[in-house]
């Protein structure tokens, strides 16, 4: 049997359609290419070399994919529309290099050095506040934003990055999961981080940190540079080397990809260990309840949790911790918000169109933050809200949990 | 050769009938589908015009013609399948003897069309006359899986089929349900049955108009799904006030369950018939639309049955007049003139209510016509299906008026 | 002819991005739900609103171009396809609810709504659209209008054609009609009745009004196991025959019952039953449909049922049906390729069609996997194959057409709900003689004198090709109005049924 790369995961589909309504994209222009069922003709016409590589249409639409796997889990046949798409962009990334501005956007967001600069920038100008007053329509203004949605609640508990936060010590027990850091998580989101080592602390876990740890390549997968992605892979595998302690993740773009490197390099050990942070949060009949929290929240599950990683109550317990707090349902939460990685730089406007309908239905449904747990979708979400004029938050179910536990004086 | 010498070498001695009807026009009932084509065929070649006869107890025998084509001697019930709960009938059967025979097999064709009960099945379908069990369940096409019919230049055309379920080709029996024989003659029919009903009650409920047209709205909204809920004027429903009838029919709980949810919706105000007196209230309304000269049927949304009525009541009298206010349709009957039956229809057009003109003597039917004031692009249409069907124009059918 | 100039007009119409020429975008489009179909649409157009859409046909009526419509491309028997010579029209951009009336319970939408999300708007209002084709979470209501959909709760509360009350039209020279009246009444014939499950050859629905029916309030829904097909057969005869309606009545083999359990759909049917049934009886009052799930209950075990099982709850009954309505997608599972059938049979003889399925399955050694709506008769048989295997693909059409013959030998017919199509013009005439097809042909060209909505659909032209008055009529001549026997065909006629196509 040849090496099909991924694309034999493509051969069940019967072309029934069930997935065409679970698909953001084709909601938005009604177009079959732009549809699961679509793409995957198009998956075939490539792999048999019907159409070209460098097909401009062929690649439009598969461009236009935002990946969020939403067709999965409606598939009768059991199609692996993901694994598909990225042997896919693979085999096109062979014969174009992704465009210049992916390129920069990876090499800015995830490459240890400039990085570092860069996020560096971002915070010193996310704390000026004017990004958060610059935020609207337009690229730049999107742009601004969603780098306004990455700073931290003002009644968030302060931590600094290198303090581990001390968990409660009735709970000190040797290092008992290992955070996975990220690269977008960790340079704008430490708050995130920090409310994962304290909460996960007072549920019993102690979080160690990994030196050596680099980007879980999942951006790069997407792009379809799987050779980028392989050797991030192995660079955190072996970072975090042998052994079965978990590996807790609160991105769930991440969390999906590090779960894949069973298939991305033969990594299924690793993979095994890889936990989403309500995942650990809720094991063992977990969360412990915290104080009371008056708030109104909409839950928005991101894809690559909800249809990637299929978790998709445990987000929903978390939240049930937290005394007061109500949850408004949100009609089609299930669907994408349009970051998906770099999908929002790269095609702002049908990243937009998708986009809108999660705005009005948030509109409709009113609620005071909007819970969500990626990074993507944190900023994306935020900026829409922003420019809408919609003055909801958007936080990470873990900040929320936080605050509750820090009203409830656990960290004391 | 003479049309009549055409014809018995045509059909034999015996399917022709001299010297019948007020106005002599030659009665031909050929006895076979076969038969009704090789007529129709023949008259399409003669440029005879042929008027179209059941049992002659609906619609007056009265359109100028050469001759009357009858279907009274296809009067066969090739088949009836309890099992499938389907059955096969000629066109010409009478309703009261395929009623019969279908009960000896345990089933039913939930019909109760107006008129004589010898009506035959074949009037019935081509009229689309439905009686106030459409409530429950459904116009007459809905209990037609397919039929066979022969078109005005004598080609037999099959429709549809014997299954329950059937999507193979274009649905040519809706046309000819409904059509009035203007795009053929039907001469087989292919019926969807149901289980004769374990139980079947019926209640009814005498007052004003308006105090019944709420209890009515009351039933609908307990969520209620009676087989007929109809709403009858004094003199059909030989009572001295307006009279809302229910029937329930089908298994004995459902029909124990239905009575209670209605007597709690009604506050219990509903007397129950017993079954003979049950049976000749319903008879005999049917019957009395067959004692008036005219008849027609309105449709329109459930809210504004009480509105039509009015109106009704204020063009042509609303003596003789059911009315299903479930769905909305109302059946007139009574007499008239062409001029406001024209305005009628024209008032009803304007809010989007067609009036279909049932039976009436053949001046005021071919000045009125059974159609007519079209919605946007419906002439051209019907008028080249009738040019398919007939094109020599060999049936005297009063379409459309000549207004 | 399909031209620059007519694609730049199209372009005027829509706009650029509504209008599709790349080979790989009209790929997409190159089949539907039956994937054994493969045509490449000239261009796709998807127009935004009715007027665009009317515009669109007048344009393409104007340069003498065939057009086809599609909605989803759920269908099962290649009825949305067009090819190099045609334009696709993509309605799924027309998926307005236009309104919603509870008092008088009807709806009117444009033709792209999905058939689930009306339910979805009608729920709040404790009504719903009754037909739920399985597809229904993606086929959209003029698609259903046009194949005249079933489903498995049109056993009680009947097909399509029996929701529709009224239709605006598009015909195929642009001009736009209005069929029916908005309470369903009829207004001259029934043209509404004739529209429906013209698959596309009568013109476009723009809008249509259905009936709404209220949501039942008493529901029960029974998973009853058998150890042999012919008993589970005979079970659903004993059902009808009672004289109860159920609301559905479902049967699925052990084949189908295996893939839907290795689906995310597992429902929890029993993998080692023979064939399973699900039984559901719904009504307003919670006392008569116990009553009745009762009756239906004993008649289930007299018939050997080898369990019984009551879904507890809507969660439950959920599940039960979700496994059922997804059982066509899960047949991917079983192989590469698949071919759905669908015919009908009279009930009775349910027991019997299915053991000669069974056998010419065993003939040409195929897979066939059964889900049907067994209420009705309405036969489901699933052929599971690799088409890249040489000479798979012809027993595959034997092995079809053999079925189809069954069927129609039982008194039965060769499609109940998927329509015609291309996939069913071969078995036309098996249920059809050539008056009734010609009969077809002139009704269709009252429609569309010109046969350019969906061309090549439903009816057999080929085999009328070959009849010596379309012959005669082809070369141009005319037939006198001559004496002749009426019991000669329409073809001899050709006023009436089959004027021929013309010069063109």
């Amino acid at each position: 049997m040849i090496d099909r790369g991924g694309s034999e995961a493509l051969d069940t589909c019967v072309h029934c359609g069930f997935c065409l309504q679970a698909c953001p994209t084709f909601l938005a222009t009604g177009d079959e290419a732009d549809s699961p069922r679509g793409r995957i003709d198009l998956m075939r016409a490539l792999e048999t070399g019907e159409l070209a590589p460098d097909d401009p249409a062929l690649r439009l639409h598969l461009d236009r994919c935002l990946g969020c796997r939403g067709c999965e889990p409606v598939c009768p046949s059991g199609v692996g529309y993901g694994r598909g798409i990225e042997a896919a962009r693979a085999m096109l990334a062979t014969r174009r290099r992704p465009p210049a501005l992916a390129r920069a956007a990876l090499r800015a967001l995830t490459s240890p050095g400039p990085s570092r600069i860069v996020y560096a920038l971002a915070r010193m100008l996310r704390a000026t506040g004017i990004p958060r007053r610059l935020a609207g329509w337009g690229r730049f203004r999107f742009a601004m934003g969603m780098l306004a949605a990455t700073r931290p609640t003002r009644n968030a508990k302060r931590g600094t990055r290198n303090t581990r936060a001390a968990a409660s010590s009735a709970f000190r027990v040797p290092t008992s999961a290992l955070l996975f850091r990220g690269c977008v998580m960790d340079g704008l989101f430490s708050h995130v981080h920090d409310a994962t080592v304290r909460t996960l602390g007072v549920n019993g876990w102690a979080v160690g940190e990994t030196p050596g740890q680099v980007c879980c390549g999942a951006l790069h997968a997407h792009a379809g540079l799987r050779e980028e992605a392989r050797l991030l892979a192995r660079a955190n595998v072996a970072a975090f080397g042998e052994g079965d302690v978990p590996i807790v993740v609160n991105s769930a773009g991440c969390g999906a990809m590090l779960k894949e490197y069973g298939h991305l390099i033969g990594a299924a050990g690793f993979a095994a260990r890889v936990r989403d942070v309500t995942e650990l949060l809720t094991a063992g009949g977990g969360p412990r309840p915290g104080a009371p929290v008056d708030v109104q929240v909409a839950y928005d599950p991101p894809c690559h949790l909800l249809h990637a990683q299929r978790i998709a109550d445990e987000p929903l317990r978390v939240l049930g911790a937290i005394p007061v707090l109500r949850i408004v349902s949100l009609p089609d939460a299930a669907q994408c918000c349009g970051s998906a990685g770099l999908f929002t730089l790269l095609q702002p406007a049908m990243s937009r169109a998708v986009l809108a309908p999660k705005l009005a239905s948030l509109r409709t449904a009113a609620p005071q933050v909007v819970a969500t747990g990626n990074p993507g979708c944190v900023m994306q979400l935020g900026a829409g809200l922003a420019a809408s004029g919609l003055s909801a938050a958007v936080r990470h179910p873990v900040e929320l949990l936080d605050e509750s536990y820090g009203a409830a004086g656990y960290y004391a | 050769m003479s049309l009549l010498d055409r014809v018995r070498a045509l059909l034999g001695d015996d399917a022709v009938e001299i010297a019948s009807g007020p106005d002599a026009v030659p009665r031909v009932a050929p006895a076979s589908p076969d038969a009704v084509a090789l007529l129709l065929g023949t008259a399409r070649q003669e440029g005879w015009r042929v008027r179209l006869e059941g049992a002659g107890t609906w619609l007056p025998a009265d359109a100028p013609a050469d001759l009357a084509l009858t279907t009274r001697r296809l009067d066969r019930i090739p088949a009836v399948e309890p099992q499938d709960l389907s059955a096969t009938a000629e066109a010409g059967i009478g309703c009261d003897l395929l009623r019969q025979q279908l009960a000896d097999h345990g089933t039913w064709l939930a019909l109760d069309p107006p008129g004589l009960a010898g009506r035959t099945l074949g009037s019935v379908v081509a009229t689309a006359t439905a009686g106030p069990l459409r409530h429950g369940f459904g116009p007459v096409r809905d209990h037609v899986l397919g039929v066979t019919f022969v078109t005005g230049d004598g080609r037999l055309v099959q429709s549809g089929g014997r299954v329950v379920k059937n999507v193979a080709g274009y649905d040519l029996t809706k046309l000819e349900a409904g059509g009035f024989g203007a795009f053929g003659v039907i001469v087989l029919v292919h019926l969807r049955l149901r289980a004769l009903p374990r139980a079947d009650q019926t209640l009814v409920l005498e007052g004003t108009r308006e105090d019944l047209t709420q209890v009515a709205e009351d039933v609908a909204a307990a969520g209620l799904q009676p087989a007929a809920l109809e709403l009858m004027s004094p003199a059909l429903a030989r009572r001295d006030g307006w009279a809302l009838a229910v029937r329930l029919a089908g298994s004995a709980a459902l029909v124990a369950a239905e009575e209670a949810g209605l007597r709690g919706a009604s506050g219990g105000r509903f007397t129950a018939l017993r079954a003979e007196e049950a049976h000749g209230f319903w008879m005999r309304a049917a019957e009395s639309f067959a004692t008036r000269p005219i008849t027609f049927r309105t449709g329109g949304l459930p809210d504004s049955s009480d509105e039509l009525l009015d109106l009704l009541q204020h063009q042509v009298g609303d003596e003789w007049v059911s009315a299903s206010p479930g769905v909305g349709a109302i059946r007139w009957a009574g007499d008239t003139t062409v001029d406001r039956l024209r305005r009628l229809r024209r008032t009803l057009a304007g809010l989007e209510v067609p009036l279909t003109l049932e039976r009436a003597p053949w001046p005021i039917r071919s000045a009125v016509g059974h159609f007519g004031a079209y919605r946007e692009g419906v002439g051209p249409l019907v008028a080249g299906l009738r040019r398919t069907f007939d094109p020599g124009e060999a049936f005297v059918v009063a379409v459309e008026g000549s207004d | 002819m399909i031209t620059a100039g007519l694609v730049e007009a199209l372009t005027g119409i829509v706009g650029a991005r509504h209008v599709r020429t790349a080979p790989a975008e009209r790929l997409t489009y190159a089949r539907d739900g039956l994937p054994t179909h493969r045509r490449v649409p000239a261009v796709v157009v998807l127009p935004g609103s009715r007027d665009e859409l009317a515009a669109v046909v007048r344009l393409l009526a104007a340069h003498d171009v065939p057009f086809v419509p599609r909605g989803a491309g759920t269908g099962l028997s290649g009825g949305a396809l067009a090819d190099g010579a045609a334009v696709l029209l993509v309605l799924t951009r027309l998926n307005r609810i236009l309104s919603l009336d509870p008092s008088n319970r009807v709806a009117v939408v444009e033709p792209g709504v999905v058939n689930a999300r009306l339910s979805a708007a009608a729920a709040p209002h404790g009504l719903h659209y009754a037909p739920d084709p399985s597809s229904q979470t993606a086929c959209t209501i003029g698609g259903n209008v046009a194949e005249n959909a079933g489903g498995p709760h049109c056993l009680k509360y009947g097909v399509t054609a029996q929701h529709v009350l009224a239709l605006e039209v598009v015909l195929a020279d642009g001009r736009v009609v209005e069929l029916g009246s908005p309470s369903g009444e009829p207004w001259g014939p029934d043209m509404v009745g004739l529209f429906v499950g013209s698959e596309g050859n009568f013109g476009i629905a723009t809008r249509i009004a259905v009936r709404l029916l209220p949501q039942p309030r008493a529901v029960r829904t029974l998973l009853a196991a058998f150890a042999s097909l012919r008993a589970a057969g005979e079970a659903v005869s004993a059902v009808i025959a009672s004289g109860i309606v159920p609301a559905a009545l479902e049967m699925m083999d052990q084949s189908c019952i295996r893939a839907v359990e290795d689906s995310v759909y597992a429902a929890g049917y029993p993998r080692d039953a023979a064939a399973v049934l699900l039984v559901e009886l719904d009504g307003h009052s919670d006392d008569a449909v116990v009553a009745e799930t009762e009756t239906v209950h004993g008649l289930l075990s007299a018939h050997g049922a080898a369990s019984i099982r009551v879904a507890a709850d809507a969660r439950e009954r959920e599940r039960l049906w979700q496994g059922r309505k997804k059982a066509f997608g899960a047949m991917g599972r079983l192989s590469r390729d698949l071919v759905v059938q669908d015919a009908v049979v009279p009930r009775s003889a349910l027991p019997e069609v299915l053991e000669a399925i069974g056998r010419i399955a065993a003939t040409y050694q195929l897979t066939v996997s059964n889900v049907f709506h067994a209420g009705d008769g309405n036969l489901h048989p699933n052929i599971s194959f690799d088409a890249r295997v040489p000479g798979l693909r012809t027993r595959v059409d034997a092995a079809s057409t053999e079925i189809m013959e069954a069927c129609v030998a039982a008194g039965g017919t060769i499609t109940g709900e998927h329509g015609v199509g291309l996939d069913k013009l071969r078995y036309m005439p098996l249920i059809f003689d050539a008056e009734s097809l010609a009969a077809m042909r002139a009704v269709r060209r009252v429609w569309d004198p010109e046969e350019r909505v969906n061309p090549g659909k439903v009816v057999p032209v080929h085999a009328c090709r070959e009849w010596s008055g379309l012959r005669i009529a082809d070369r141009g001549l005319r037939i006198e109005q001559q004496a002749r026997s009426p019991a000669q065909s329409a073809i001899d006629n050709p006023q009436s049924a089959i004027a021929p196509r013309g010069a063109r």
